[in-house]
């Protein structure tokens, strides 16, 4: 039986949370299987993360420190996975579904000929069998995946589990990695501008989502609710990348987190991404003709209905109760 | 230049989705589809870089059975030159690695300077086919690019969390995933799908591109053994009633919130 390797990420010299969650789900599958545990750190001047992960849980930590691992890059990055996994013997690769995941998964997948199962938010032993659970169409079904063949790659979802915390004695071992000419190569990390409309400071958000069709049923339908709360608007990103509102007003893991008193999401699906952006709302509302939207599971209150008939007798009712 | 756009046709956004009888995918009939989103924005961004030199030839590829004709006719209306459609049933049931080895097949065969794929395609939601793809081909990648120039090398900013961008540089040839937004797709113009018409769909099956016994359902290394509507949790209160009881309701609990 091989082991199971772990493929930290290091954010601002501390191994990220997500890592944490991975060493939990490899814990889990590995005391189930009789795989050992086993991670790679990789960056540069990363031994107190390394060190940490070795301490609390990762079992035996590869750290791969090189120049050539300061910022991301895919074939430095590649080449690190590479070592590692000989040096570990892993038939069961597992990363975050992050950026780094994304870019990193498939390539290590298709170089060992092996599976990919990516975005899961669980895995369970069956047997001697690893089942991979994931979410397909936008989170509409989940699925079960069974492996035919060793060894596998999968990522998983941040947050689908807790982070490991119990205290595993591992240790630290240097990894030297070679890195010869790069096909990719890191420029910079930009951080969006600051813009004029913050939405983690509204108290009350009314999202309007794809279906809302147009940037004049936006400011037809979605935003008098908005101004009848007295709160702001939001969206979700088709809205954006059609160019309907600036990305500001969008809601989600690529704009922003929110957690108002009320989040009214009108015509939203309920993708993890915009999800993971507004779940943690103190009250939400959803208005959808979808009775299956996966928006309604997180939502307090769920209007199974069409939005435009729904918002505007709801913008008028809420503005003769006011008064 | 040539370019290659990998191309999937998808459920469209606002097909009734219903799993099928086997319980391991949707049931595809009677349902409208599109070219996946995240590849409309691969092929927009291709055929910017024909729009600026029209010497390039853009070569769309797809996989997938008799219907996905009419995406690569959309996608010739919308300007690309030529179109490959592997359709054969040896290759339904492929995983990711399968259907990046047949892109893979078609790849060598084209040569192309640059590749383009979605980040993910809005069915299955793998994010997998791209990277995968430029392994085989031994070429470099960077995956959710929100905007491409090419000078030379190819200078791409990606997409981090929380709004972060990442600004990569690629020797070519290479490969690039697009994300959603990264540009404002055209549409097929009426002249566009006039000449559509003459354009070639090249059809191959995948014994032509030799990788007969190695892609398919039975090559997966994954199988999808059950496809379910998720469980219901604690979930929402389903407000009840005609549409003005329903907003009575919701009225009384923002009241309730304190928030009116
Ligand atoms: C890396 C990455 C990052 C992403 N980041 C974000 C992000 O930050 N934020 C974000 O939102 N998305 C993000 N996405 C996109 C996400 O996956 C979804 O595609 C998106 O959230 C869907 O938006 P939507 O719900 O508006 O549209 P759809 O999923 O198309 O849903 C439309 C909904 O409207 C309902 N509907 C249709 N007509 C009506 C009507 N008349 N009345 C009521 N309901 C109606 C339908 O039943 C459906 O549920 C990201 C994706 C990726 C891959
Ligand atoms: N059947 C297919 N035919 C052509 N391209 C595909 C196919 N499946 C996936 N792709 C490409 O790979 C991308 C990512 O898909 P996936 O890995 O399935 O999420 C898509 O956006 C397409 O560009």
């Amino acid at each position: 039986m091989g082991s199971i390797l772990v493929i930290a990420e290091i954010q601002k010299g501390k191994v990220r949370e997500a890592s944490y969650e991975l060493v939990s789900f490899a814990r889990k599958i590995g005391g189930a299987t009789n795989r050992e545990v086993k991670s790679l750190v990789m960056g540069q001047g990363i031994s107190a993360g390394a060190e940490e992960l070795s301490k609390k849980g990762g079992g035996e930590v590869f750290a791969a420190d090189d120049a050539a691992l300061a910022n991301y890059n895919l074939d430095a990055a590649f080449a690190a996975v590479q070592a590692a996994i000989a040096a570990s013997s892993a038939d069961v690769i597992l990363l975050s579904n992050t950026p780094t995941g994304w870019d990193l998964a498939p390539r290590i997948a298709a170089s060992l000929d092996a599976g990919l199962a990516s975005d899961c938010f669980n895995v369970e032993v069956e047997g001697s069998d690893l089942v991979f659970f994931r979410r397909f169409f936008n989170g509409k079904f989940d699925s079960r995946l069974r492996p035919t063949a060793l060894p596998l790659v999968a990522t998983m979802q941040p947050g689908a589990t807790a982070a490991f915390e119990g205290a595993a004695d591992g240790k630290v071992t240097a990894l030297s990695v070679s890195v010869g000419a790069t096909g990719t190569k890191f420029v910079e990390t930009k951080v969006a501008a600051a813009k004029g409309v913050d939405l983690t400071k509204a108290d009350i958000i009314v999202s309007g989502g794809r279906s809302v069709g147009s940037p004049e049923k936006f400011q037809e339908v979605i935003k008098p609710l908005a101004d009848a709360l007295g709160g702001a608007m939001g969206a979700s990103r088709p809205v954006v990348d059609a160019g309907w509102l600036p990305h500001e007003y969008q809601v989600g893991s690529s704009g922003q987190v929110v957690s108002p008193k009320l989040y009214v999401a009108c015509g939203i699906s309920g993708a993890i991404q915009h999800l993971v952006g507004m779940k943690a709302s103190n009250f939400i509302i959803a208005i959808n003709k979808d009775a299956d939207a996966p928006i309604f599971e997180v939502a307090n209150v769920g209007v199974v209905g069409d939005l435009f008939e729904v918002v505007p007798k709801l913008t008028e009712a809420i503005k003769t109760a006011k008064g | 230049m040539k370019i290659m756009v990998c191309i999937k046709q998808v459920p469209h956004a606002d097909a009734r989705l219903d799993v099928n009888g086997a319980g391991t995918w949707i049931q595809e009939e009677n349902i409208k589809f599109e070219i996946n989103p995240y590849d409309q924005n691969a092929l927009e961004a291709a055929l910017q870089l024909k729009d600026k030199d029209a010497s390039s030839e853009v070569v769309v590829v797809s996989i997938g059975p008799e219907r996905v004709t009419q995406s690569l006719r959309t996608a010739l209306g919308m300007g690309a030159d030529r179109a490959v459609h592997v359709k054969d049933a040896a290759a339904d049931g492929s995983d990711s690695l399968g259907t990046a080895k047949i892109l893979a097949a078609v790849a060598k065969a084209e040569s192309p300077d640059l590749v383009f794929a979605g980040f993910m395609s809005d069915d299955g939601n793998l994010a997998a086919t791209g990277p995968m793809l430029a392994t085989l081909l031994g070429i470099p990648h960077t995956t959710t690019a929100v905007s491409f120039v090419k000078n030379g090398a190819v200078t791409v900013e990606r997409e981090l969390e929380g709004g972060a961008l990442e600004v990569v540089e690629l020797n070519t040839p290479c490969l690039v995933t697009t994300q959603t937004g990264m540009n404002q797709v055209r549409y097929a113009s009426l002249k566009g799908i006039m000449a559509a018409k003459k354009k070639p769909i090249d059809v191959k099956t995948v014994a032509d591109l030799g990788l007969a016994g190695q892609v398919g359902a039975g090559a997966a290394k994954f199988k999808i053994e059950k496809l379910y509507t998720p469980p219901k949790g604690q979930g929402a209160e389903i407000l009840s009633g005609s549409v003005d009881e329903v907003v009575g309701k919701l009225v009384g609990k923002i009241k309730e919130l304190g928030l009116l």
